[in-house]
């Protein structure tokens, strides 16, 4: 049998024997914690009924999640479960829950709660955008006792745990099945109950959401607040100035406001890698565009050398992003030799307007070409318009002749549906989230299956799309921590050197802060949202920002 | 009279599925909610779970008959994003911008109406002139930019009033002014023009050779019969009102029906779009009817047209 520990575990636990020590006077939480975030979405506190991950900030303080996350690094750390262990065959995995965790109402939080939570995920009247995945990859849960419930996989699965990580996705959230069933579901999403550091006091529609910090003590840390109150105020200029006149500690900034919030004297906040913004390529494989200039690597290539990076990141990003990492590759990314594609990076995303042009003019196109681009802002990413404007002046300047055409992101995705028509033969702009598990995310870019098909389709995959297919099934299935790395970065460096798709930058979470209202405090690194860390935030007096 | 109310309230239901049938199919072109509800790597089969989930899969012809059929019922389906009845969504905010229409309505003819008069008492004259800029600037200046300078100067510079959100009285000034700056100017105009039509006519001569005092004559005789037509736009404005408040609501993080609106654009939720315009349509056909009925008993030739 493999054991999964993850090495947090040890000062994790250390940590934990602190916070159960009993509480001081001094240790009390007091007062309101203001978070204004520009949307609640569903605002609903039943997991079932919320779809995008990343609307998990207003769920993530009530409940928590069967796997957490590496604090410190990103990624997947201790949870629900402490560890977790995977069947030689493969087609187990056993969680051993940490003992003594209670829900709100005081019921122990064991086994049969998480194998409920997971089912009701699971179940038809489910909206969680894993459902479909988890009906299809899980076969069954058993009990085995209180502190232990194995999953049985229809095939091997080693990204499991990480599928039911808040670093990776919400499904992981365990609900309680004695109040659930006793007081059924409408009922339940009136008075939800949860085992997080804070529990549920009410809801208005529109407005927000508050909470109380439990009053015992947690292991994801026991509150310095007493209340935590999340505001929903859609106008960013609004959540700015909400923070400067103390009405809320914190709220989520784009980098468009990085420049004012600084000169007003906010704090500006940053999460690392939460996000690449990519250019890439759909359809360059099909025949009919066999010889179009963009079907070739290399001058994929020469675009991606006339892209100045750095300029992008100081006057677009306001300096607060980074040169990005291999396609959906980012420090905390599990199983990669992460150092050596920050190098590879390093000098494969460099500024080289020279080579792109001699690269052009070695492939033929002394001249450049026409190439059409669809530039397009997913949710909560508008600074990808004006990266999609800047990286198609850049490639002007080599000489392409760029027609950009800006979409709206509900009209992009059904682009990507079908034989892709207005999508082949162009470039455009996309992002991948700043999540650990890569080769989950290279399935839905490369798959001969997947949505965006970027290598080939079921009905003609050529060599590169077979290589791929080949790397990714073995990826998956190898349990050897070490050649899973090998392949890993054998199924990077495949892409990688395609060109097809081009990370841009890597971008950051950005919050304003008033510091007078609150202390100092970290992001969990690739979590764009704060849902894991505000039982975290101290108060101003008890940690000072640094000036 | 009773074939007058008859003969409206079929005008008003054809109009309703009108505006439901275009809302209906306006929305539609806009792309697909699963894919704004769906992280962006989410594969096929998700997206096919999802839109099956969420009763999406039929053609639009399938899709609109059930929704007509509903809609005839008196259901107008559940919200994709919140999964309650949309009709119950918009009833719980619609409260919070009532609260907020009656105060700018208030606001607009406190200071409009009083503008109003001085400028037509003044017509071609310095004051005139500046209540006319006053109007101008009032209907020129767009209120997402209006709210952010109030929330600016009296919030963040003057520390007096707090930048948005449902609270106390003070709470309500920033979002007041910003939704009835347009109306004030509005009123102005209105009550300007009517004034200068009432200061020609004979009874106002003939109460100026009785020997009235000027301000009898002016704020009794004048201002009375000139916000006949003032009064009978005040329904139209309630109507701008409950749907034009998308914009202040959105900057003042107030949760009422204009910003659920904006969501549920935002977010395709068709269902809940469809509920809150037509809901409002019914709002302000109810508004007009009432106003007709009342211009019809004051004016009884209006039945005959």
């Amino acid at each position: 049998m493999k054991v999964f520990r993850h090495p947090g575990v040890p000062a994790f636990a250390a940590l934990l024997a602190l916070s159960l020590s009993p509480p001081s006077a001094a240790q009390e939480p007091k007062g309101t914690l203001i978070f204004a975030v520009e949307s609640l979405a569903a605002q609903t506190l039943d997991p079932i009924l919320e779809t995008r991950p990343g609307n998990a900030v207003y769920q993530a303080p009530m409940y928590d999640s069967l796997v957490g996350f590496d604090l410190d690094k990103g990624g997947l750390g201790p949870g629900v479960a402490e560890r977790w262990v995977m069947s030689e065959d493969g087609l187990t995995w056993t969680f051993h829950l940490r003992p003594g965790q209670t829900f709100h109402n005081g019921d122990p939080l064991t086994a049969s709660d998480v194998k409920f939570s997971l089912e009701r995920q699971m179940s038809p009247k489910s909206l969680a955008a894993a459902a479909g995945s988890m009906r299809r990859s899980i076969k069954s849960i058993d009990v085995v006792d209180d502190l232990t419930v194995r999953v049985n996989t229809n095939e091997p699965q080693l990204g499991l745990p990480a599928a039911l990580s808040r670093a990776v996705a919400p499904e992981g959230a365990i609900m309680p099945k004695k109040y659930l069933e006793t007081v059924g579901e409408e009922e339940f999403r009136k008075k939800p109950v949860g085992s997080g550091p804070w529990r549920f006091v009410r809801s208005v529609p529109g407005d927000r959401i508050e909470f109380e910090a439990v009053g015992q003590a947690h292991w994801r840390g026991r509150p310095h607040f007493k209340y935590l109150h999340i505001l929903q105020v859609p106008e960013e200029s609004t959540r700015v100035a909400m923070v400067r006149t103390g009405e809320a500690a914190i709220a989520s900034i784009s980098p468009e406001t990085v420049f004012g919030a600084g000169r007003g004297g906010i704090e500006v906040m940053t999460v690392p890698g939460t996000m690449q913004a990519v250019f890439q390529f759909y359809g360059t494989w099909r025949p009919a565009h066999a010889n179009d200039p963009i079907a070739k690597p290399r001058v994929r290539q020469a675009l991606s050398l006339a892209i100045d990076r750095q300029q992008i990141i100081e006057h677009v990003m306001a300096g607060k992003a980074g040169v990005p990492r291999p396609f959906a590759t980012f420090a905390f990314t599990e199983s990669l030799s992460v150092e050596r594609w920050k190098s590879w990076s390093e000098a494969a995303y460099r500024y080289d307007p020279a080579l792109a042009k001699k690269i052009l003019a070695e492939e033929g196109y002394a001249n450049g070409f026409e190439l059409k681009f669809a530039n397009v802002a997913l949710p909560g990413t508008q600074f990808m318009i004006s990266i999609g404007t800047a990286i198609a002046d850049m490639w002007t300047k080599i000489g392409v002749k760029v027609s950009i055409k800006h979409y709206e992101w509900g009209a992009f995705p059904p682009m990507q549906m079908g034989d892709q028509p207005n999508l082949t033969g162009w470039a455009s702009m996309f992002r991948t989230a700043g999540r650990p598990d890569a080769p989950w995310r290279y399935n839905t870019a490369f798959a001969p299956d997947s949505t965006e098909r970027m290598l080939g389709d079921k009905d003609n995959c050529p060599e590169t799309c077979k290589k791929f297919v080949d790397l990714y099934k073995a990826v998956i299935n190898e349990r050897d921590p070490a050649k899973r790395t090998a392949l890993n970065d054998a199924m990077v460096e495949l892409i990688a050197e395609q060109w097809i798709a081009v990370p841009i930058i890597e971008g950051m979470g950005y919050y304003a802060i008033n510091s007078k209202k609150v202390g100092e405090f970290s992001a969990i690194p690739g979590r764009h949202e704060l849902g894991d860390v505000f039982e975290r935030i101290p108060h101003h007096d008890q940690k000072p920002w640094k000036k | 009279m009773g074939g007058f109310i008859a003969r409206r309230l079929l005008q008003g239901l054809l109009l309703l599925v009108l505006v439901a049938t275009v809302v209906f199919v306006l929305g539609r072109l806009t792309g697909n909610p699963v894919d704004l509800m769906l992280p962006e790597d989410a594969t096929a089969a998700d997206r096919a779970r999802l839109i099956e989930a969420l009763g999406l899969d039929g053609s639009l012809l399938t899709q609109y008959r059930a929704f007509i059929g509903s809609a005839l019922k008196g259901d107008l389906g559940t919200s994709l994003r919140m999964r309650q009845p949309a009709v119950d969504v918009f009833l719980s905010r619609l409260p919070n911008t009532l609260a907020l229409i009656p105060w700018a309505l208030l606001l607009a003819m406190l200071v409009g109406i009083p503008l109003g008069v001085v400028a037509a008492l003044n017509r071609g004259r310095f004051l005139d002139r500046a209540a006319g800029t006053i109007a101008v600037i009032g209907i020129a200046t767009p209120s997402f930019w209006l709210g952010i300078v109030l929330i600016f100067v009296f919030s963040v510079e003057l520390g007096w009033l707090p930048s948005g959100r449902m609270g106390g009285p003070e709470h309500y000034v920033l979002p007041v002014i910003t939704l009835g700056t347009f109306l004030t100017a509005g009123f102005m105009r209105l009550t300007r023009s009517s004034m200068l039509d009432v200061l020609e006519s004979e009874y106002v001569k003939l109460a100026r050779i009785k020997g009235l005092s000027e301000s009898v004559v002016i704020w009794k005789h004048c201002l009375r019969n000139a916000l006949i037509p003032v009064l009978t736009l005040w329904g139209v404005f309630v109507g701008n009102l409950i749907t034009g408040a998308i914009v202040t609501e959105t900057v003042f993080a107030w949760p009422g029906v204009g910003r659920l609106t904006y969501e549920a654009v935002i977010y395709r939720d068709f269902p809940l779009l469809q509920a809150v315009i037509i809901l409002k349509a019914v709002l302000i056909l109810a508004i007009n009817l009432v106003v007709d009925i009342l211009y019809a008993y004051v004016d009884p030739r209006i039945r005959l047209t």
